[in-house]
């Protein structure tokens, strides 16, 4: 039997989900997951949970409340790609990952945290992996109201072709992009500069929608009804506060304030509306772009590994602009590809070139 | 000084449907506490919401009976609040594109007829519900109301009166319980009522400052709790009592008094959002027909036509279109027997006496309107006695029969040989001679002792009119 | 950010941050500054806010209800509960 590692992200009736936090530590779900359906029923077995950093929103899992750390298994892992977490890994570990299309993998039964944007997808060594992996996974589900039709989701992995890439560099240089472009090149795919323009800001409008949804998902997390409770209260008042005082992160109590911050009355308009505009501004930067190009080649990431200095809000400025927009990313060869909405199949057989797939 | 009274009303229907808004638990009122819940709506993560349609087509269908505006796409988003009955922290409502908007209900009172304006009406999911155990000194959390469908009617403060508020709470009941969005149960808070009252001088265009009551159980609750408020106000208003503030206040009716609710420093900020898990509902126009077709007859409408084209009178036409239910089965059994009448006289005697005895509502009543039609015609026809038509009734509340069928079964249908009858009459007058003497007497009494033996004899399957007159015509020819 | 915004957030969420943490949430608000910076700089003033990336229309399902989950399932990992409710400190209104 085929092997599947899930990150903690997935809910399991057989293993307990934390979401990479103390406020879930040893929750035991009372229901699978859609892709664990969908992948069981395919033959897999779960080998277990792969670990994540707090609510997923971290740079590269390095915010684990129990400091676990994703180590590169030999199987695939399906993981919630919330704030390109998953990208920024395969990016330095040399794997692959593809964010697939909004809509087409179900959510039902992942830890919810900023749904208009994150998607369910695969991390594997490879992308032909991946694609097979990603084929069990779409498929419509009627118990998450945000998907396509079945053959919409299924159309996904059709066939298309990349012929055309546009590089935004996002004042990145780097040698993988430069290997990555000739690369492209050398299999006759054409690869032009584009100025990012508007892109550049997606995360500016990316963080504001991401810890609005964050705070208002995680705040069901009270120590009530299921999950930690503070051992020490007097009344209910403090029993909400200890609990999720003590059971959160310093990430996720951040997220959580400038969530709830762009919210507020007097804030809504100037942030929380302008970002939703934004994001139509930068859907439609991309869109414009897709009319001359396949797909846009740009960074996951700006550095090869990261330190306690370095700030996920401002590195999630490139891969960013796919959570956004619901657009397909595949990272592959330390780069990521973006591409048109269903052009998930197209992008994987583009990205084997970058890994140097059956050479 | 003279003063008045500024009022506007949020009413909260919860609506008749199987299941929840967002999942697919049971929306029935009761149960044991925490057996109509799921990982939904009781906050656990994982689940995602999926819209009832029946909840839509309900706010649809409240919205046009309201004459309201039905906004063609509409959104859902969410409310952000901590409170132990609200299982996610935050509840899943219409801000900012509700499903109606800008209607009117005409109510009447002793001054006359008045419109109140309708601002909007938005569906949204009710919260759990909390026990206070003295026991343990702790609150006790029960999610099965959690997440049932609600839809919030807010009117403009055009309301001045307690009369007004109830004509208006009325309206809306008879209006939404005929149009089947909910039996408005004020007992089992299937309807509730916030009430949002300030005072004014007379004449004067400024509103003062508002407070927004809670809590009230019943009609007389609120005519209580607003006499109460606006007494309040004008003291405070007049006598410096206390400096009003607005603020949520709880009416404890017990109590007789409203009082401050705890003040929360941050209430107020909802930070309402557009929920990214709930795609718009786009309203098409064969939807907007298909709904607009199911609108029943206002009741007043169905009033005036049973009393101008059926002949009915006022009173029972008043009585008829209290509850659609009963109307429904009154117009199919007058489509089936013809005679508006007899069917009014059926379902507001016989049919309500059963209810009664059964403890149930008139909107409960699921009788078949064609079947009591059926066995009308029967009886009017004379082929089954009106004693054994009400024995057959109780039976069709019992399972599902015919009438004709049934009457024959039971060895119900009035004999047509009235030679037999009259033999039977005879046989009988000539052996009670002491009845025969008393009623020739004048003694009126007598005749009802041989009537029973008559009815007895004949199996109740003669009318009674009839064999009343043959007895006299019997007795009078020995 | 004022101090006296951070206290009035930390309360609605049911938050409590240490000094260190408040004013290393004060630098996280300042440098958020940039952020908002680009956003007022792409103009934005006849652009309909877009709050659902792909254009997906009403998701609606029949009114069937369905009982998936027994009360014991759902509490099974409850802090605490009494007589199949959840319990909590008690609530004063």
């Amino acid at each position: 039997m085929k092997k599947i590692l899930l990150d903690d992200m997935i809910l399991t009736k057989e293993l307990p989900t934390s979401a990479g936090s103390k406020m879930l530590d040893g929750y035991m779900s009372p229901f699978n997951a859609a892709v664990v359906e969908r992948l069981t029923e395919a033959g897999y077995e779960i080998a277990g949970k792969a670990p994540v950093g707090e609510f997923a929103i971290d740079l590269s899992g390095e915010t684990n409340f129990e400091g676990k750390t994703v180590s590169s298994e030999d199987c695939a892992t399906v993981m919630l790609d919330v704030n390109g977490s998953p990208r920024r890994i395969a990016a330095q570990n040399g794997l692959v990952y593809i964010k697939p299309t909004y809509g087409i993998v179900s959510r039902f039964g992942t830890v919810a945290v900023a749904c208009s944007g994150e998607c369910v997808g695969v991390m594997a060594k490879s992308a032909s992996e991946c694609k097979e992996v990603l084929s069990v996974l779409v498929g419509n589900d009627e118990r998450d109201g945000t998907m396509h039709a079945d053959g919409v989701c299924k159309s996904a992995l059709g066939i298309k072709k990349v012929k055309k890439v546009a590089l935004l560099d996002m004042g990145v240089k780097s040698a993988e992009l430069d290997l990555a472009r000739s690369e492209l090149e050398a299999n006759g795919i054409e690869v032009a500069s584009v100025d990012a323009g508007v892109i550049e800001s997606a995360n500016a409008a990316w963080n504001i929608l991401m810890c609005a949804e964050l705070c208002n998902n995680v705040s069901r997390f009270d120590g009530i009804k299921y999950g930690y409770r503070a051992k020490n209260y007097k009344n209910l008042d403090e029993l909400y506060t200890n609990s999720r005082t003590e059971a959160f992160g310093e990430l996720v109590k951040t997220a959580i304030l400038y969530g709830s911050d762009v919210l507020s009355s007097n804030n809504y308009m100037s942030k929380y509306d302008k970002a939703m505009r934004v994001r139509r501004v930068i859907v439609e930067a991309f869109t414009e772009i897709f009319k001359e190009y396949d797909a846009v080649m740009l960074p996951a990431c700006s550095k090869t590994s990261y330190t306690a200095s370095d700030d996920v809000f401002v590195e999630n400025k490139y891969t960013a602009p796919a959570s956004v927009t619901g657009l397909p990313a595949v990272v592959a060869g330390g780069v990521q590809l973006v591409g048109k909405a269903f052009s998930d199949g197209a992008l994987l057989d583009v990205s084997a070139i970058l890994t140097k797939e059956g050479k | 000084m003279r003063y008045e009274t500024v009022i506007g009303l949020e009413v909260h229907i919860e609506m008749a449907t199987q299941s929840k808004i967002f999942c697919s638990c049971s929306a029935k009122f009761g149960g044991e506490q925490n057996d109509h819940v799921c990982p939904a709506c009781c906050g656990m993560p994982g689940m995602l919401p999926v819209v009832n349609k029946k909840v839509v087509d309900l706010g649809m269908t409240a919205g046009m009976m309201l004459n309201c505006h039905i906004n063609r796409v509409t959104t859902f988003d969410k409310k952000s609040y901590y409170y132990p009955d609200l299982p996610c922290s935050y509840q899943t409502t219409q801000w900012f594109s509700p499903v109606a908007v800008n209607g009117t209900v005409t109510i009447e009172t002793s001054k006359g007829k008045k419109d109140i304006r309708i601002k909007q009406i938005h569906m949204e999911e009710d919260a759990g519900k909390l026990v206070h155990d003295e026991w343990t000194n702790t609150t006790l959390v029960d999610f099965n109301r959690t997440s049932v469908p609600l839809i919030e009617i807010v009117s403009q403060p055009d309301l001045s009166s307690a009369e007004e508020v109830v004509a208006y709470l009325e309206r809306l009941r008879s209006l939404l319980r005929f149009a089947k969005v909910s039996e408005c149960r004020m007992e089992q808070g299937s309807m509730r009522c916030d009430v949002n009252l300030s005072v004014r001088p007379e004449g004067s265009d400024k509103l003062g400052v508002r407070t927004e009551m809670k809590n009230m159980n019943s009609i007389s609750a609120i005519e209580r709790a607003i006499a109460y408020e606006t007494a309040r106000h004008i003291d405070a208003l007049e006598n410096g009592t206390e400096e009003l503030v607005q603020e949520t206040r709880r009416w404890d009716d017990i109590k007789g008094k409203s009082f401050a609710m705890r003040n929360k420093e941050t209430a107020g900020d909802y930070r309402y959002f557009p929920d990214p898990n709930v795609m718009p509902i786009v309203i098409d126009d064969e939807w907007f027909a298909k709904i607009k077709g199911t609108l029943p007859e206002f009741p007043e409408v169905k009033k005036a036509r049973y009393i101008g084209e059926l002949g009915l009178s006022d009173y029972d036409a008043t009585l008829l279109t209290e509850s659609r239910a009963l109307c429904d089965c009154f117009e199919s059994a007058y489509a089936e027997c013809g005679q508006a009448k007899e069917a009014a006289n059926w379902l507001l005697s016989d049919v309500l006496n059963i209810l009664n005895k059964k403890q149930m509502t008139p909107d409960q009543l699921t009788l078949d309107g064609k079947t009591l039609g059926k066995l009308i015609k029967l009886v009017t026809d004379g082929k089954v006695s009106r004693p054994n038509a009400k024995k057959i009734l109780a039976e069709m509340f019992e399972s599902e029969i015919d009438p004709a069928k049934y009457a024959e079964e039971q060895g119900y249908i009035v004999s047509s040989d009235t030679g037999a009858i009259e033999a039977t009459v005879r046989e009988i007058v000539i052996a009670d001679e002491r009845s025969v003497t008393d009623y020739k007497s004048g003694k009126e009494k007598a005749l009802m002792a041989i009537f029973g033996k008559c009815m007895k004899a004949l199996k109740g399957n003669c009318d009674p009119q009839t064999l009343r007159q043959m007895i006299i015509d019997v007795i009078n020819s020995i | 950010m004022e101090k006296e915004t951070l206290r009035l957030l930390c309360k609605v969420n049911q938050l409590a941050l240490t000094e260190e943490q408040k004013d290393s949430f004060l630098k996280f608000m300042d440098a958020r500054e940039a952020d908002i910076k680009a956003l007022d700089a792409i103009d934005t003033e006849n652009v309909e806010r877009m709050v659902h990336v792909m254009p997906i229309m009403t998701v609606v399902r029949e009114d069937v209800e369905k009982k998936l989950f027994t009360r014991d399932e759902l509490q099974k990992g409850a802090p605490e509960t009494m007589d199949g409710y959840w319990q909590v400190p008690r609530v004063v209104e």
